[in-house]
């Protein structure tokens, strides 16, 4: 157990800037999860983490120990890979034991420690496989056994799961997380997957471009975004125009609503970089590459943008004559809620989420009333 | 109606897996071919007659070789009349007894050992090199290593020839003179074979798990990439003995004798002799050739390690 850190880490790549000044602290324990779309920088921060790639600038400290110039070899790491990267020469059993014996750790406690992980990842009968012979799930178990073996001050996770199908994927992921608990190990762990970050980790850490752009619990990330490449990365959100009253008051969709200050970043008036990155009157997909596709068509809008989860939102049939009225589009069933798509006059495209059997009352093509559900919470300006 | 319409807005959309361009995020199962169970008689046809004229082809000469080589009977009478009559493997026998070919044999198999040592002192390094630490490195060395074959033998062995007379005269008079030549030829091939090999196993990451395990450099290269190469190391080898036990215009043109250039001779003098042993050299390098493949395939490393 180590708390890390990374201190002005700076890298580039020819002419392309992978990270750009960043400072991230792990503390004891603690899972960090890295998120972003493809070339945001994670992957490269988890190599310099490793010592696979040296900073251009910065330090790296392990309990203020500065190991940025000390080889992979010497740092006392466990990695975790994409590709398992199991040996395909040695048994699983060997596998885990290949740090063990490099470490001249006496056979018989080389023997009880394999023991004891082969048990504890549940890989009894498969110990003497070839990793040839093991399906991915259990390749990718015995590569996390092999990294935890030596008792590494630090785990890196290397999208660990990103080559598993979904079921396999969900079940090791949750196994991932109890057995970093149960070893208690500081761990950073890359991934493109917003739902398995927000699953497994302590803290997420949004990365884009290069740049840290929020570090949080989960909780916190999803509530209170700091910018709309966050909000719009983390879970689906609506884009609305929220009007000032004279009292200093906000509404949206003509309710009030109660507004965070965000995390920090957020650009409260209308023409600051997070205005600029709002889309007209949009909902957004909570895939990372489609806020950005949107961040470059946009126009400028002078007046703020309120963001709201369309859990935030409700629904009802239209009353008789109202007017102007939203009209349903779409609905989509999915468990424990529906999701619904509204066309809205002046506001576009809305998403907004159902409970229950609320969404039985609605039909597609109906007219309906749609506007934020009184104490649904703050919503982030930008 | 019911709640069925999904929207664009609700789908999941799965990010690209993997950053790192170009790599394969996994050995996944091969997906199966749309089509690849069903048997279309057309292609099938096809497909048996361009085998059997293949096979006719490589096989005709071969069973004209034989007949020339085992049966007693004069060319001009090796009809369908003489098909069966007075067989004989006198001929091999006694080309088996002429000294000079066991001293051949040797010179050849001590230059195919050689020559494949030198050539994986040179490249392997160097393919490791470039696989683990500087991918751009392997363009280039794929480029090099095929350098020597745009060369004609005859313009090489002039050059260095023109060379060594002057630097080191010696050098040129032994039979091992013929070593660098054979390195420098085999390159291509050894090079390939060790190339897809690294690639075949993720050489990179594998060296890169095993150095965040501790391992130093020898840990590295011998425990774990030289035991996950040896099917392409088995493979090079492979090709540079085929190389060098086939290999005429090097050896005629320095005036050595090896395997190729005895044959050569020995069938001027002998030519029913000399055919039998050229027919047995070929069905020996046959049979070479399926035990290593078959020993490859038990171990379970019956992948393409040869890069063609």
């Amino acid at each position: 157990m180590a708390t890390i850190e990374m201190i002005g880490v700076r890298k580039t790549f020819g002419t392309t800037v992978a990270l750009d000044d960043l400072h991230l602290r792990v503390e004891s324990g603690e899972l960090v999860c890295l998120l972003g779309p493809s070339g945001c920088g994670k992957t490269t921060a988890l190599r310099l983490l490793a010592g696979f790639e040296q900073p251009d600038a910065g330090r790296i400290l392990v309990d203020g120990e500065d190991v940025t110039r000390v080889s992979p070899r010497h740092r006392r790491f466990g990695m975790v890979f994409q590709d398992y990267s199991l040996f395909p020469n040695l048994t699983g059993r060997q596998n885990i034991a290949f740090g063990l014996k490099i470490r001249r750790k006496g056979a018989a406690e080389t023997a009880a420690t394999v023991d004891r992980l082969l048990a504890v990842t549940r890989l009894e009968k498969h110990a003497d496989k070839y990793p040839h012979q093991m399906s991915g799930g259990q390749r990718q178990r015995v590569a996390l056994a092999r990294a935890i073996a030596t008792e590494p001050r630090l785990l890196l996770l290397d999208e660990p799961l990103s080559a598993l199908d979904a079921q396999v994927r969900e079940h090791l992921r949750d196994e991932i997380r109890r057995l970093q608990l149960e070893v208690g190990v500081t761990t950073v762990l890359v991934t493109h997957d917003q739902h398995e970050a927000m699953a497994v980790a302590d803290r997420v850490a949004v990365m884009r471009d290069g740049l840290l752009e929020q570090i949080d619990p989960p909780r916190a990330l999803y509530s209170r975004p700091a910018s709309a490449f966050v909000a719009g990365f983390v879970g689906t959100v609506n884009r609305l125009r929220a009007q000032r009253a004279a009292d200093g008051s906000w509404t949206v969709l003509g309710a009030p609503v109660e507004v965070a200050d965000g995390a920090g970043r957020t650009a409260v008036s209308g023409t600051g970089v997070g205005a600029g990155s709002a889309a007209a009157s949009s909902s957004s997909n909570d895939a990372g590459t489609q806020a950005a596709a949107v961040a470059h068509d946009l126009d400028v809008l002078p007046a703020p943008r309120a963001v709201v989860r369309p859990e935030q939102l409700q629904l009802a049939p239209a009353p008789a004559g109202a007017a102007p009225v939203a009209r349903l589009v779409a609905l989509s069933f999915l468990g424990a809620f529906t999701r619904a798509v509204v066309e809205h006059p002046t506001e576009g495209l809305l998403t907004a989420d159902v409970l229950g059997t609320g969404a039985d009352r609605l039909r597609v093509g109906d007219p309906v009333t749609i506007g934020v559900r009184p104490g649904a919470g703050a919503v982030v300006l930008q | 109606m019911s709640a069925v319409v999904v929207p664009e807005t609700a789908r999941q959309t799965p990010m690209p897996a993997g950053e790192r361009a170009g790599r394969p995020a996994a050995r996944r199962p091969a997906a199966r071919r749309p089509g690849a169970g069903r048997r279309r008689p057309g292609l099938e046809a096809v497909r048996w007659t361009f085998l059997v004229v293949l096979g006719l082809y490589f096989v005709v000469p071969q069973l004209a070789m034989a007949r020339f080589a085992f049966q007693n009977v004069p060319v001009v009478l090796l009809n369908q009349h003489t098909l069966l009559s007075r067989w004989s493997a006198a001929s091999l026998i006694s080309a088996l007894h002429e000294p000079a070919l066991w001293q051949a044999t040797r010179t050849s198999a001590l230059l195919a050992v050689l020559t494949l040592v030198l050539d994986l002192a040179l490249l392997l390094p160097l393919a490791i090199v470039a696989e683990v630490r500087a991918p751009r490195l392997r363009t280039v060395l794929a480029t090099v290593t095929l350098l020597p074959w745009v060369v004609p033998p005859i313009a090489l062995v002039v050059g260095v020839a023109a060379t060594f007379r002057t630097v080191a005269p010696g050098f040129l008079t032994s039979p091992l003179a013929l070593v660098p030549f054979y390195a420098v030829w085999a390159m291509p091939f050894t090079y390939r074979a060790i190339d897809s090999g690294l690639r075949a196993v993720n050489a990179r990451t594998l060296v890169e798990a095993a150095r965040s395990l501790g391992a130093g450099l020898p840990t590295v290269l011998f425990r774990v990439l030289m035991p996950n190469l040896s099917a392409s190391l088995v493979a090079a080898g492979g090709l540079t003995a085929a190389l060098v036990l086939g290999e005429f215009a090097f050896a005629s043109l320095l005036l050595k004798t090896t395997l190729p250039t005895y044959l050569v001779d020995y069938q001027r003098d002998a030519p029913q002799a000399g055919m039998a042993l050229a027919l047995a050299v070929m069905v020996l390098t046959a049979l070479a050739l399926g035990a290593v493949v078959h020993l490859l395939r038990r171990r379970g490393l019956g992948v393409s390690t040869t890069g063609f």
